[in-house]
């Protein structure tokens, strides 16, 4: 971890960031509370809870950010370098889970996992294909046979 | 809260299934959905209905749990499944109180009753008004007296809000005229027997099957059972009939199939399952649970649930009004 | 006592019949295998069998059903460790340091330990169920909503040994997890929370789907794959065994986790999924080292393992003394047990010895069998490992979707899984703990809702937990407990964290 300099110039901190989403999340939970009860400290209602914690997520998320020059590295330095390989891994589990009820259990999964290493991974097609239906044929059987426990299937 | 329309994924992948249904009835298998986690009433005696019922369609019968927010997320899944025979629902007392529940609060109801054809009623477990050991009551009229005196002394224990052991109380207040008793809602039938016998709740409201060794250890009383008839098991505790209160109530599991269902299909249904009824299967388990007065054919249910349902939208609404 | 000697020679007979043992074997392999799988938690396990033991007794059917329940505690760990996917929520703590151990070719000795752990457990629990259950079981109903409420004010306290990262750090992830456990329909009034209109979200959001996307998802996203290639974790085979170094540092652990958890294990409710939060965080304040844990701390696996074990064989306590189902797995064989025939409750042991110490015995039996069953299985699963990481971080997705999906049947939770894992991913990035989320999201429901059982019991008055004497003294211990960081921190200024900080100096500096 980079240590900040000294000196306190007004710099961007990861914390500046990190903080200042809880204090927004705090606020935004407050919100949507507007219909709950809050009730009294002998009888908490609905909101009286959701009410303690949302406030209490403002005070630490100003906490962070007040001691953020001392503590966190500038928020331009943080490494987005893996950024790339996030995205695409999670923009094929989403459209995994899109599909997973309607294409069912085993055709999703051999287009997720060979998506996943053609994709992402470009490795060789025909040895993605083997390992994908040995991995999807083997889950299955065991799941369905074995323990008797149905996989969503295609079109249900 | 805005009100943006919404189409569960599950409901709507359920409703676009394949139409491969032609011909005769069934020709694969058929499912019947859970609406409550395993170890629970409905759990318990759909599995055994469903092997039953399997050598009698001569197609697997498939029992899926679709539990969730007391039984809500199954019936709507259900509700909005292909009325094609091949998606069946196991439900409770619950299934009658959503709608009610909801116009209570001002919700759009997700599932009314007319979303469903009962085709058969599985068992139905009478409710008992119980005590635990720690209370001096010994009969209903100790328990109303008392009552009247320190209704805010007087806490009981329920499987959960509008549940089916929390509307029971509210009949039973409505019945004798006592006032609102302060309420412990817990997650379920077990964790509100626990608090009865822990005395963290002095009464409470619970189907004769789970109280029925609890009474035999001595643990707890039963004062009255909100069954028609006197119960086998327990001859000497009177119905509330009996006593002159007028409340009826019982702990039932059905089975139901999505409207729109067609009538042949129905009918074929509801004849397997009064004749998977008949297995010694079936019979056993029934037996073994402790319950009795329990199958009815679709006919017959329709009929009781019309008015069971009714009695459930007076006691949501009375405790709605209290609240 | 010397009846009980005797009724156990007798459960020991009938559980040796060639062919209980063989229900026995079929249970624990069942088990085995529901708990390595993800998703089919031993609660479907048991439902779906259910069906398969109407043809059998009710001691066989009830010895196969348990040996299907403490069979799949064995195995939860395995995808943890491997994989870091917690396939229940009583082994998210395993996955954190378990994982860290086999990310350093160390995952056979975290999966040996975590079965030795869970076999001493298993086997203390069903000792002291055999000799204590009678008594322990009457405390079990003491335990009410305000004893409840003192317990998880405990938890809360604790939390602040589950993280490394700072204070405020910590309870800003506890925050975010109470907030996410609030969500759904509210027990006490009916009204439904931050649920936008979905129904699926009306019972909350589960366990599984948020550890499962912070730590399964989360980590994989923030691994491309060639940031591991050339590093291979798969240990040679010789080195699967612990060494002698690693067993000495599991054996309080595990005898610490065995005790604490049996006694969680016993009250009535979920206490049961905090057993192994509350043994990683003991673990990590009674440590010489509490700077290893999250970095493949054998504490950390042999605590909790043993307690989340022992917890379950805990659970049978108020089921078989009394008849009380303490959790939703014990309810199931109660059920099953209603189907046989058989009543559990007080007159289970005098109306149906048979079935109560066949049961018991064949307990003893099944622990030993899943040990041999698993140990060898240990140098099988490790083999998972040997797969690059290009081509294992797929199948680990897989398993991540297939996992969340099964355990309700619901696409929702397989999104909410995916949420969290770009959270976790973004957690990471500003150097955030997620345990401490998890914990609070455990804890939010069980809390709010015992806090406001209890004030309706006294009807608002507060006095309600320092008038019961068992929440009394856990307060009582809250307090200490608070006073103890209290006085440590102004006598030195310097606690634990300060400790790591430096360590971490010091290794930035080599």
């Amino acid at each position: 971890m980079n240590l900040p300099s000294p000196e306190k110039r007004m710099i961007l901190r990861a914390d500046h960031v990190a903080g200042a989403a809880f204090i927004l999340f705090g606020c935004a939970i407050i919100a949507l509370s507007g219909n709950l009860p809050v009730g009294a400290l002998s009888m908490p209602g609905a909101g009286f809870l959701p009410m303690i914690v949302a406030v209490l997520t403002i005070v630490f998320g100003l906490a962070l950010v007040l001691r953020a020059s001392a503590e966190s590295p500038p928020f331009a330095e943080l490494d987005w370098a893996d950024g790339k390989h996030a995205l695409q891994v999670t923009a094929i589990t989403a459209a995994a889970t899109a599909l997973y009820e309607h294409l069912g259990f085993i055709v999703t999964m051999l287009l997720t996992i060979m998506a996943l290493l053609t994709i992402v991974e470009r490795r060789n097609a025909v040895r993605v294909a083997i390992y994908a239906i040995l991995i999807v044929g083997g889950t299955y059987v065991s799941f369905v046979y074995g323990l008797k426990t149905p996989l969503p299937e295609f079109g249900f | 809260m805005d009100r943006r329309s919404f189409v569960i994924g599950t409901a709507a992948c359920v409703a676009a299934g394949p139409a491969f249904a032609q011909g005769a009835f069934p020709s694969h298998a058929v499912t019947i959905l859970v609406a409550f986690p395993p170890g629970g009433a409905n759990d318990t005696v759909t599995r055994p209905i469903a092997a039953a019922l399997e050598p009698i369609l001569k197609q697997p019968v498939v029992v899926e749990t679709k539990a969730g927010a007391g039984g809500q997320i199954g019936a709507q899944v259900a509700a909005t499944a292909k009325p094609d025979g091949y998606t069946l629902l196991s439900h409770n007392n619950g299934i009658s109180g959503y709608a009610e529940v909801d116009k209570l609060f001002g919700r759009e109801p997700k599932t009314k009753r007319g979303d469903f054809i009962p085709l058969a009623r599985l068992v139905a477990d009478p409710v008992l008004l119980l005590v635990n050991d720690q209370q001096p009551y010994k009969t209903v009229k100790d328990f109303v007296d008392d009552a009247r005196k320190r209704p805010e002394a007087i806490v009981y224990s329920s499987g959960g809000l509008y549940g089916a052991t929390h509307l029971p109380v509210a009949i039973l207040e409505k019945a004798t005229g006592i006032p609102k008793l302060r309420h412990l809602p817990t997650n379920g039938g077990g964790p509100a027997l626990t608090a009865l016998l822990g005395n963290n709740a002095q009464i409470s409201t619970q189907a004769l099957s789970a109280a029925a060794p609890h009474i035999k250890s001595g643990k707890l009383r039963a004062l009255a059972t909100f069954g028609a008839t006197r119960s086998k098991v327990l001859p000497d505790v009177p119905t509330l009939k009996e006593l002159g209160y007028s409340a009826e109530y019982y702990l039932w599991v059905g089975l139901f199939a999505p409207k729109g269902t067609p009538a042949d299909i129905v009918a074929t249904l509801s004849a397997a399952l009064d004749k998977a009824a008949e297995s010694e299967q079936f019979k056993s388990v029934v037996a073994n649970l402790g319950v009795e007065s329990s199958y009815q054919n679709a006919k017959d249910f329709a009929a009781f649930w019309e008015a069971d349902a009714k009695l459930s939208d007076e006691a949501v609404q009375l405790i709605g009004k209290q609240a | 006592m010397e009846s009980t000697l005797f009724s156990l020679a007798h459960g020991f007979a009938i559980a040796f019949q060639p062919d209980n043992l063989w229900y026995a074997f079929l249970g624990c392999l069942v088990g085995t295998l529901v708990g390595v799988l993800p998703g089919i938690g031993p609660l479907s396990g048991i439902s779906i069998l259910l069906p398969v033991t109407f043809g059998l007794d009710a001691t066989q059917a009830v010895i196969m059903l348990a040996g299907i329940y403490y069979g799949s505690q064995y195995g939860g760990s395995t995808t943890s460790i491997l994989m870091r996917i917690p396939g229940e929520a009583s082994s998210v703590m395993t996955c954190i340091d378990g994982n860290a151990m086999a990310k350093k070719g160390r995952a056979g000795a975290a999966l040996c330990i975590a079965a030795v752990g869970s076999w001493v457990a298993g086997t203390f629990g069903v000792i002291a169920l055999t000799v204590v259950a009678p008594p322990l079981a009457t405390i079990a109903l003491k335990f009410g909503p305000p004893e409840y409420t003192a317990l998880l004010i405990l938890g809360l306290i604790f939390l602040a040994y589950m993280s490394s990262s700072s204070l405020v750090r910590t309870l800003l992830m506890a925050c975010i997890g109470l907030m996410l456990g609030m969500i759904g329909i509210d027990n006490m009034t009916g009204h439904f929370r931050y649920s936008f209109n979905l129904t699926e979200l009306g019972d909350g959001i589960g366990i599984v789907p948020v550890a499962v996307g912070l730590f399964g998802l989360g980590e994989i996203l923030a691994t491309p794959s060639h940031k591991v290639i050339g590093e291979v974790i798969a240990p040679k085979f010789r080195e699967l065994w612990p060494s002698r170094k690693e067993w000495n540092q599991s054996f309080w652990p595990i005898g610490r986790g065995t005790l604490l958890g049996f006694i969680i294990g016993i009250i009535p409710g979920s206490a049961h999924i905090i057993s192994s939060f509350l043994s990683y965080a003991l673990e990590r304040r009674v440590s010489k080292n509490p700077e290893e844990f999250g970095h493949g701390a054998v504490a950390g696996v042999a605590g909790p393992e043993s307690a989340n074990n022992s917890a379950s064989t805990g659970a049978f306590v108020p089921m078989l003394a009394l008849g009380i189902p303490t959790g939703p797995i014990p309810a199931v064989l109660m059920g099953a047990l209603m189907v046989h025939g058989v009543s559990p409750g007080p007159q289970l042991v005098t109306d149906h010895p048979d079935v109560f110490w066949g049961f018991v015995a064949s307990m003893y039996v099944g622990n030993l069998m899943l040990l041999a069953l698993n140990l060898p299985l240990v140098g099988l699963f490790v083999t998972v490992l040997r797969i690059p990481y290009a081509y294992l971080y797929p199948l680990i997705i897989m398993f991540c979707i297939i996992g969340v999906y099964e355990v309700n049947h619901s696409i929702v939770d397989v999104w909410i899984m995916l949420i969290m894992g770009v959270l976790g991913y973004a957690l990471r990035k500003f150097s955030f703990d997620p345990a401490p989320l998890v914990l609070g999201l455990v804890i939010a429901p069980i809390f709010e809702q015992s806090l406001r059982q209890s004030l309706i019991m006294s009807n608002g008055n507060y006095l309600i937990f320092f008038s019961r004497p068992i929440s009394a003294g856990l307060l009582i211990v809250c307090i200490v407990l608070l006073a103890m960081s209290a006085m440590t921190f102004i006598l030195k200024r310097k606690d634990w964290r300060d400790k790591l900080a430096e360590a971490e100096a010091g290794e930035a500096q080599q």
